[in-house]
């Protein structure tokens, strides 16, 4: 057996890293800001300037980053085919019930690796009658503490095929997924590929997929058209969504670099490009200041920069020039989704069936796009509902089926 | 306050200030062999950024800039009280010269009128002369923005307008490009015939036909592989060249945070522009970062900028058209092969009354850098004698 490259991982960013954060703090120039703004020209200006006040002179990095660290986190070397080796960063907790079902859990952007600490206790917590699991819950390549490929072209197959590289030499042959956002997509990645054989079912918390066209999905196409409460809020969020929510994915998707290099540079060029959407993607959570600084600061002291995140957008698009399903098709591979409302994009419930073979269904009345950080008992009684005994997936992974 | 002159002096203070954001510069890395691929390139930035901080000289820049004939007077403009624009006024000394508004978009500003001005008032009896007057738009380089939301075509044309009545030029032409154009469309329509009597634009963009109203338009591509040919640049641009606009036109106050904060942040924003919309132009460093620097020391700051995407588009709810018909004033267009929204020649007669028409071989958006005895070329022929737009303005045909 080969000697394992897996390593615990211990949050440490370094003092001179710290001491230039501190000096920008300082040397920040903030814009000016139309009268009562509010939201409608992104994130206002008071939120803003009182951010980043705090995070000069009130925010303790320390003290998040020791918090952080209680995290049971390694690192491991993983080889992509035509990538080299990239050394990957992951939260490894493993619950105590022996037969607990191994789960890998997807981040998106601007997510990270932390959106799982909500869920994760409830995940692994040992409940008679509901299942548990062990978590992974991996830094995608490029976000978090994971390296960053160096070549373009990383794109769903190789997401793909890190993932399933990880979950197999932590000794999960089988296992399940848990993504939104990119989190999302790269699930139908990774199910496309490796589905059945290793990836047993999955679910998802953010129901996106291509339209239905009148050639492949006739049916389909009409729901938008009923009289009906959900195809109306699913029009109103599709038309929003393309009038005013894609300047960032286009921008994402097309000129990655010329974005990367503000968000490298300044603090609050980065803190306002994901605020805004911490707060606008969300379902009215009330996000405390030093939450806000700690997650934009992992984005700050990525291991490959926050620049590096970015260019996921481009590479699953191809430039702007296809969608992020392209390379996959649907698959029998049993797949739950979870209905929050304050979702950027919800279809007809009937879409999801184009992406895979739904079996389990839920729907909120609270919740937004970061689900597992917003609403982390509703999504984790959500998997349990759907893996535990009598539910629809129950037993997918042999040997694994949550209970001891 | 009436007309005052204007002198560039950006404080030692901003000098330095800018130094120490350069000296803290953080850059990202770049994949291998990204070449222009994923935005503007890691070395071009670095190159840049090092010239910035240890050979580019922005007091030479300064002085060169202030031996153009500046100044400021205050504009009222309804509903937004006064707002102090800042323009170049140069006049001819063929005292029947054509009083012409030269107005710039984004990322340009009142300095691409630079090159223009020697052809454009330079007196002889082969062509026509002009007293040009180049605004800074409201909230780029020394003008102020306005401080509320609902500043719109109708409010940037009556500035434009109320600019030339000041200046005595009760009646005048009109130049532009970018949002020069778009905005000239709204000037058209608001003082078409009264003030402005003919208008030119190197970006000669406009809605799509309707099938309806305009079948033989609408189907030109169909059969039309020239019309084709135009509609697919037009494409790549849209899908993709066209980030910032959609970021700008739905969320200009979070782009600005990076474009006010950041050095670096807001030369990759731009120069990436100023290289991919051009016909192989051969900036210098130096031309850049003047350029640059025009934004970073702008008096309401680069943020204040883009907020003019949001405000002609309604934050990208419809486009910069709404609210100007077509004017029936003279329309003069030039046709620069690099220019990034082309549409086939025959929907022009739909953006206004096409009196001229001119078709380059060599230059991109930025028309009047790039290549201005071209475009001052057209203008001349657009208004000289014997040209379809000759004696617009009475009294004034630009001879003397």
């Amino acid at each position: 057996m080969a000697t394992t490259t897996e390593r615990p991982f211990t949050l440490s960013v370094p003092p001179a890293e710290l001491e230039l954060l501190q000096k920008k703090l300082e040397l920040v120039r903030l814009p000016d800001e139309l009268e009562n703004a509010g939201w409608d020209y992104g994130a206002p200006l008071s939120d803003i300037r009182r951010l980043v006040a705090r995070w000069r002179d009130g925010f303790d990095w320390h003290k998040s980053e020791t918090e952080i660290n209680k995290l049971p986190m390694f690192t491991r070397d993983i080889d992509v085919d035509g990538f080299g080796t990239l050394n990957i960063h992951y939260v490894h907790q493993k619950s105590a019930v022996k037969n607990a079902i191994p789960l890998l859990f997807v981040h998106g952007w601007p997510g990270h690796f932390l959106e799982v600490k909500n869920v994760l206790p409830h995940l692994t917590a040992i409940s008679g009658d509901r299942p548990s699991f062990h978590v992974v819950a991996i830094s995608l390549p490029g976000f978090g503490f994971s390296e960053a490929p160096k070549k373009s072209g990383f794109a769903g197959r190789q997401y793909a095929n890190v993932f399933n590289k990880l979950m197999l030499s932590l000794g999960y042959e089988e296992y399940v997924y848990q993504g939104g956002d990119w989190g999302h997509m790269l699930g139908a990645h990774v199910v496309y590929h490796y589905g059945h054989k290793h990836l047993k079912a999955w679910h998802s918390n953010m129901p996106f997929y291509r339209r239905p066209t009148l050639f492949s999905n006739p049916l389909l196409t009409l729901e938008e058209h009923l009289p009906t409460q959900a195809a109306r809020v699913a029009v109103e969020k599709l038309t929003h969504w393309r009038q005013k929510g894609i300047g960032y994915y286009t921008e994402h998707a097309t000129k990655p670099q010329t974005i990367g290099y503000g968000l490298s540079d300044s603090p609050a060029g980065l803190l306002s490009w994901i605020y805004e959407k911490l707060v606008s993607w969300s379902d009215q959570y009330p996000w405390t200041d030093d939450e806000v600084l700690e997650w934009i600061s992992i984005y700050w002291f990525s291991r490959a920069g926050p620049a590096a995140s970015i260019r996921i957008y481009y590479e699953m698009t191809g430039g702007n020039t296809h969608d992020t399903f392209e390379g996959t098709a649907r698959t029998t591979v049993p797949l739950g989704i979870s209905y929050f409302p304050g979702e950027l994009l919800l279809p007809p419930k009937s879409w999801m069936q184009m992406v895979g073979k739904v079996v389990f269904e839920s729907e909120h009345d609270k919740g937004g796009h970061f689900a597992a950080y917003e609403q982390p008992e509703k999504l984790a009684d959500d998997l349990r509902r759907m893996f535990g005994r009598g539910g629809p997936a129950f037993g997918v992974v042999h040997g694994h089926e949550g209970y001891d | 306050m009436s007309e005052q002159p204007f002198t560039l002096a950006i404080p030692d203070a901003d000098l330095e200030y800018l130094r120490k954001k350069l000296d803290v510069v953080r850059l990202p890395d770049e994949l291998d062999g990204a070449g222009w691929q994923y935005g503007a390139p890691l070395a071009h930035i670095q190159r840049l950024l090092a010239h910035w901080k240890d050979g580019f000289d922005w007091r030479k820049a300064e002085a060169e800039i202030n031996k153009l004939a500046m100044f400021t007077r205050d504009v009222d403009v309804e509903g937004f009280g006064t707002l102090n624009i800042h323009y170049l006024h140069q006049k001819s000394e063929v005292k029947n010269a054509i009083p012409l508004l030269f107005v710039h978009g984004w990322p340009g500003h009142f300095l691409e009128v630079r090159k223009l001005l020697p052809i454009l008032t330079a007196k002889s009896p082969d062509h026509p002369s002009f007293h040009v007057v180049a605004v800074s738009l409201p909230g780029f380089a020394f003008s102020e923005g306005p401080k509320k939301p609902g500043f719109e075509g109708r409010q940037y044309a009556e500035v434009l307008n109320k600019v030339m009545l000041a200046l005595g030029y009760n009646e005048y032409v009109y130049q532009g490009g970018d949002w020069g154009h778009l905005l000239g469309a709204h000037v058209a329509h608001q003082y078409g015939h009264k003030h402005v009597k003919a208008w030119h634009s190197n970006m000669p963009c406009y809605r799509a036909p309707k099938l309806l109203s305009n079948p033989f338009l609408t189907l030109e591509p169909y059969y039309s592989a020239a019309a084709r040919q135009r509609i697919s640049k037009s494409a790549k641009y849209r899908v993709t060249g066209s980030g910032y606009f959609l970021e700008q036109a739905t969320k200009p106050q979070t782009i600005g945070y990076s474009l006010a904060d950041s050095p670096v942040g807001l030369l990759a924003w731009i120069y990436e522009k100023l290289v991919a919309w051009t016909d192989e132009y051969p900036w210098t460093d130096d031309e850049v970062l003047e350029w640059i620097s025009v934004y970073w020391f702008s008096r309401d700051g680069p943020a204040a900028s883009v907020r003019i995407y949001h405000a002609l588009t309604g934050g990208s709810t419809h486009d910069s058209f709404a609210g100007a018909a077509r004017s029936t004033i003279p329309l003069g267009v030039s046709y620069f092969p690099k220019e990034i929204i082309q549409l086939p020649k025959s929907w022009t007669q739909l953006l206004g009354n096409v009196v001229f028409e001119s078709e380059h071989d060599k230059g991109g958006h930025f028309a009047a850098t790039e290549q201005p005895e071209a475009l001052a070329g057209d203008l001349r022929k657009m208004y000289g004698k014997g040209g379809p737009a000759h004696g617009v303005v009475p009294g004034r045909n630009g001879y003397d």
